[in-house]
């Protein structure tokens, strides 16, 4: 299925288009149980045997490779979003966690970039079950659109529509680097691995993934969940501004301002100020 | 007034009226009424809203009480307080107002959490 090229690996995209319009307005996808079993055991036998916060060696384990880097369902969507021969992770970092314990701040990773291009993406993966008590990852959806500072956010605590990534043992969830997360807050007991690397793009972007025949530039909505945080229509712009980038498209992007395109809206005609050269659905 | 207030007021009254308050009684009872030094603490109350308004509507929110920090509830549908106003009416005072200064930053960035405001009250030790 996947070709391996030096740190480099290719295989077949399984996004379509609503898929990577979802990812630029929510900031991240998850994938619920994706890994088998006994490769989420085999994980956490190691990650017992290797309980440093950077268990590295873990990538030179051909079944981890097989079925948590390159698991299908996700290496499909990493594929989608950052084309052919994306460069495969260098570094695994282990958030190791004996629960209970309590919520982290909020922060963005550093070394971050709030502009509308995606070249890179951040993993997480669960090898064990991860419910509310287990102190899943919090994430804000959509909070990659908005920028901040870590440094900047230690005061903040409950946030409206604030997601907990509460998932079964083998789900992976991958995301925009600058999305808003912290831990949250562990009440029962037990140990939790959670580990997290990084794919990189390494060709330009494309809309090389599932083309939806009846995908409507035009008319689709491309309001972010992090709409009501942010000045109105904000979202929307920069929402459309990553899509078109992810489908090679940017220099296409314009805004006429006012109730052009790309806002939200019932209107009697294609929108005012769509750029003519974006792809349209066929006329039956 | 606090309840210990308001009781010492009461005693210092019902001696009055029966004649039988002290000079002494009177100057302890007033020592006691005033705001003596680390008796009070202060409970801090961060607000975010989607506005500058009052009434705007909370999106986040940080509470320090009695020296514990709480988030609220998961659910922001049952944080204490819907608006600013809300807070205010609860005896809380205002400190600090959203920065205005945002509005320097960049026109198509949004930035932030949105209008922070951050709010006090004190309570008896």
């Amino acid at each position: 299925m996947t070709e391996k090229k030096e740190k480099c690996a290719d295989c077949a995209p399984t996004l379509t288009d609503s898929q990577v319009l979802e990812f630029c307005k929510q900031g991240y996808l998850l994938f619920k149980g994706v890994v088998p079993d006994e490769i989420n055991r085999m994980t956490t036998k190691y990650c017992d045997q290797d309980d440093n916060s950077e268990p590295t060696g873990l990538l030179e384990k051909d079944w981890f490779i097989d079925n948590v880097i390159l698991n299908r369902e996700v290496a499909g969507a990493v594929r989608s979003l950052l084309g052919r021969d994306f460069h495969l992770p260098i570094l695994i970092s282990n958030h190791r966690m004996m629960a209970p314990y309590s919520q982290q701040n909020w922060h963005v990773d550093g070394n971050f970039d709030f502009g509308h291009e995606l070249n890179y993406l951040q993993v997480f993966y669960y090898p064990q079950d991860t419910p509310l008590e287990m102190g899943p990852t919090q994430i804000l959806p959509g909070s990659h659109l908005v920028r901040n500072k870590a440094r900047f956010m230690a005061h903040l605590g409950g946030i409206a529509g604030t997601v907990s990534a509460t998932a079964p043992a083998g789900s992976i969830f991958i995301t925009a680097y600058q999305i808003w997360h912290r831990r949250g807050p562990a009440t029962s007991e037990g140990r939790r691995n959670m580990l997290k690397y990084f794919y990189w793009r390494t060709t330009p972007p494309l809309r090389d993934w599932f083309v939806e025949e009846d995908f409507d530039f035009a008319t689709v909505d491309y309001t972010s969940p992090i709409e009501p945080l942010v000045e109105q229509f904000h979202s929307d712009i920069k929402v459309a501004k990553m899509f078109l980038w992810l489908c090679g498209e940017y220099d296409k992007f314009q805004n006429l301002g006012g109730q052009s395109w790309p806002l939200p809206a019932n209107r009697n005609d294609i929108p005012y100020g769509f750029p003519e050269r974006l792809p349209r659905p066929a006329s039956d | 007034m606090t309840e210990k207030q308001s009781e010492i007021t009461e005693e210092l009254a019902s001696k009055l009226e029966a004649g039988t308050l002290t000079v002494d009684e009177l100057h302890r009872g007033i020592d006691a009424l005033l705001p003596q030094a680390g008796e009070k603490r202060q409970d801090i109350l961060y607000l975010q809203c989607n506005n500058t308004s009052l009434q705007g509507e909370v999106i986040g929110m940080t509470m320090i009480e009695d020296g514990q920090l709480s988030e609220g509830p998961p659910d922001p549908k049952d944080w204490p307080y819907k608006t600013v106003l809300e807070a205010v009416d609860d005896g809380w005072r205002i400190i600090s107002f959203p920065n205005m200064a945002l509005l320097a930053v960049s026109e198509s960035d949004p930035h932030g959490l949105g209008f922070e405001f951050i709010l006090e009250r004190f309570k008896d030790r």
